[in-house]
């Protein structure tokens, strides 16, 4: 087993408020692991710890065996971190297509000097990402859409371009913050299938999500958090037979 | 005839001017109000080497722009580094505290302004020619910009502006591409400068009030703010009207305010007719997206 990602003691307090309090987590190539727990409970402040939207007090984060945690945030993304977002972040004054080019993990076309003096290089990656972001695209279902402004479509499809763009960096790990809020019908069935596939194809894979059958059919692991800690890890059917997480969970 | 002439070398400058701000403002999103700045820098700069060292024209203008990229860069790394929005308040300060150093120096000529820079053409071909002059550097500066906004560059740009933490988030040096616009812009000003220094052959401080940069942004809004021809359209609009009115021979009582009441009606009817401008390209091109959408899918919005 493969460890993608190592987050060793994690720390991190706002003032008073801990997001993140001695959190221990590991993940491997090709698992899918369900990060679940109440509101407020730090689950998408390590997702910005992980990123490197925030920086930690103090606690490691490895990725592939390499500590991370002191690059900036878009070091962290080429080192192979891709995410996605609660409320998706989407470049709303741009096509779907231009969504996704923006985001492979190299990207010669936001160098003035590549793009004056290194035109050809920059040429073969647009055409590279080009074909990418084709195939990812026909892979959700959205390649009619390619043209269409991101915010003409309907909230599942955003969603579905939200994961899309994600899926350009082609790294080893990949954050998925609620993919599912707000999304139902045929997006949810594609949604499932292709986050499944990319576990499939060997990322790892980390899920926030409050929709408990998604993470039931998906993760084989999952971990529970509350105030910035971990309560428990295990099988998802293990944290839901815990009736002392249950009562956290929907505030019983 | 000449008076003509010499307006349309103004506008050309304008052209310049706003098209440049556009760049930073506009496309980049940055929230500067020191663009005025930038442009007294290269008008100085030039001014000064033309007078003391009787370095060539084109020499003295490429240092202006020179000292206003190195200046912009500074400002930039310096207000950036905090957090986007401090680039206001930083460039606030940075126009009125440099305008302040301005009028206080000696070898800048305190608040009475530099005269007697060397008249590099002369002849009654010299108004036509910085015309040639100033109007090829127009239309550079439009191509140029349309070049680094369009193509994989602009994408990064307009990405940036529109999500910052995403664009971060994806591996995008937000930082760096922020730092290169503001250069570019404040560059671009700093060649307009000093094609003004030389053509009128006088620069005072009151021209690059902190003002200005409402005038400039006048032009931007009006024209457009975030495309190509906007600005050009706005320079040229906002430049020609004040220009006509001269004409009406109107007392100078009612002259005087004119100007102003101009600027804000029109800054004022845009904003709540027609916030894209007058060329305002965004929701065309956000309909033509929705038509190819709707012609590929047949309705997607299911």
């Amino acid at each position: 087993m493969t460890v993608v990602l190592r987050v060793h003691k994690l720390r991190k307090a706002f003032g008073g408020i801990v997001v993140a309090d001695d959190v221990n987590i590991e993940i491997a190539k090709g698992e899918i692991l369900g990060l679940i727990g109440p509101n407020g409970a730090g689950k998408t402040s390590l997702f910005n710890l992980v990123s490197g939207v925030l920086k930690p007090d103090t606690g490691h984060i490895y990725l592939n065996g390499v500590r991370i945690d002191g690059l900036p945030l878009y070091r962290r993304a080429r080192s192979g971190i891709a995410r996605t977002w609660q409320n998706m972040m989407l470049f709303t004054t741009m096509t779907v297509m231009e969504n996704l080019l923006i985001a492979p993990r190299s990207y010669p076309g936001e160098s003035i000097f590549k793009v004056t003096l290194a035109r050809d290089r920059v040429r073969r990656a647009e055409r590279e990402a080009r074909l990418r972001a084709t195939q990812i695209l026909d892979r959700v279902g959205l390649a009619h859409a390619a043209d269409a402004m991101v915010t003409d479509l309907p909230f599942g499809h955003q969603k579905l371009i939200g994961l899309s763009r994600a899926l350009m960096n082609d790294g080893e790990l990949l954050l998925l913050d609620e993919p599912m809020a707000g999304v139902e019908g045929a997006a949810y069935e594609t949604m499932q299938r292709v986050v499944r596939q990319e576990a499939d194809a060997g990322r790892a894979v980390c899920v926030v999500e409050h929709n408990v059958s998604f993470i039931k059919d998906l993760c084989t692991r999952a971990v529970f958090m509350s105030n910035g800690r971990i309560l428990q890890a295990g099988t998802v059917d293990e944290l839901l037979a815990s009736k002392a997480l249950t009562d956290l969970y929907f505030g019983v | 005839m000449e008076y003509i002439l010499t307006i349309v070398v103004l506008i050309a400058i304008f052209v310049i001017l706003s098209s440049s701000y556009n760049l930073v403002i506009g496309y980049g999103g940055l929230a500067t109000v020191a663009h005025p700045i930038f442009y007294a820098l290269g008008a100085y700069t030039s001014a000064l080497l033309g007078i003391h060292f009787g370095l060539p024209a084109a020499i003295c203008v490429l240092a202006g722009a020179l000292v206003a990229v190195v200046a912009s860069i500074l400002l930039a790394l310096s207000a950036l580094r905090v957090a986007g929005d401090y680039l206001l308040i930083a460039s606030l300060g940075f126009q009125l505290g440099l305008l302040q150093v301005i009028k206080n120096f000696e070898f800048t000529g305190g608040p009475g302004g530099i005269s007697a820079i060397p008249n590099t053409i002369t002849g009654p071909w010299r108004t036509p020619a910085y015309l040639l002059i100033c109007g090829g550097i127009a239309a550079l500066t439009v191509w140029l910009i349309a070049r680094i906004v369009h193509g994989p560059y602009g994408r990064a740009i307009t990405a940036m502006r529109d999500e910052e933490l995403a664009f971060s988030a994806l591996g995008r040096n937000a930082m760096t591409i922020k730092v290169v616009v503001f250069a570019i812009g404040c560059g671009i000003a700093g060649i307009a400068g000093g094609l003004y220094a030389f053509y009128f052959q006088y620069v005072s401080p009151d021209q690059f009030e902190v003002l200005h940069s409402a005038a400039m942004l006048t032009m931007v809004v009006l024209g457009g703010m975030g495309t190509t021809m906007g600005p050009v359209v706005g320079a040229v609009v906002l430049i020609a009207i004040p220009q006509a009115i001269t004409f009406l021979n109107l007392p100078p009582a009612v002259m005087a305010p004119m100007q102003g009441i101009i600027f804000t009606t029109l800054v004022m009817l845009f904003l709540f007719l027609r916030p894209a401008g007058l060329v305002g390209p965004l929701s065309r091109d956000r309909m033509a997206g929705r038509t190819a959408l709707e012609k590929s899918s047949g309705g997607v919005a299911e």
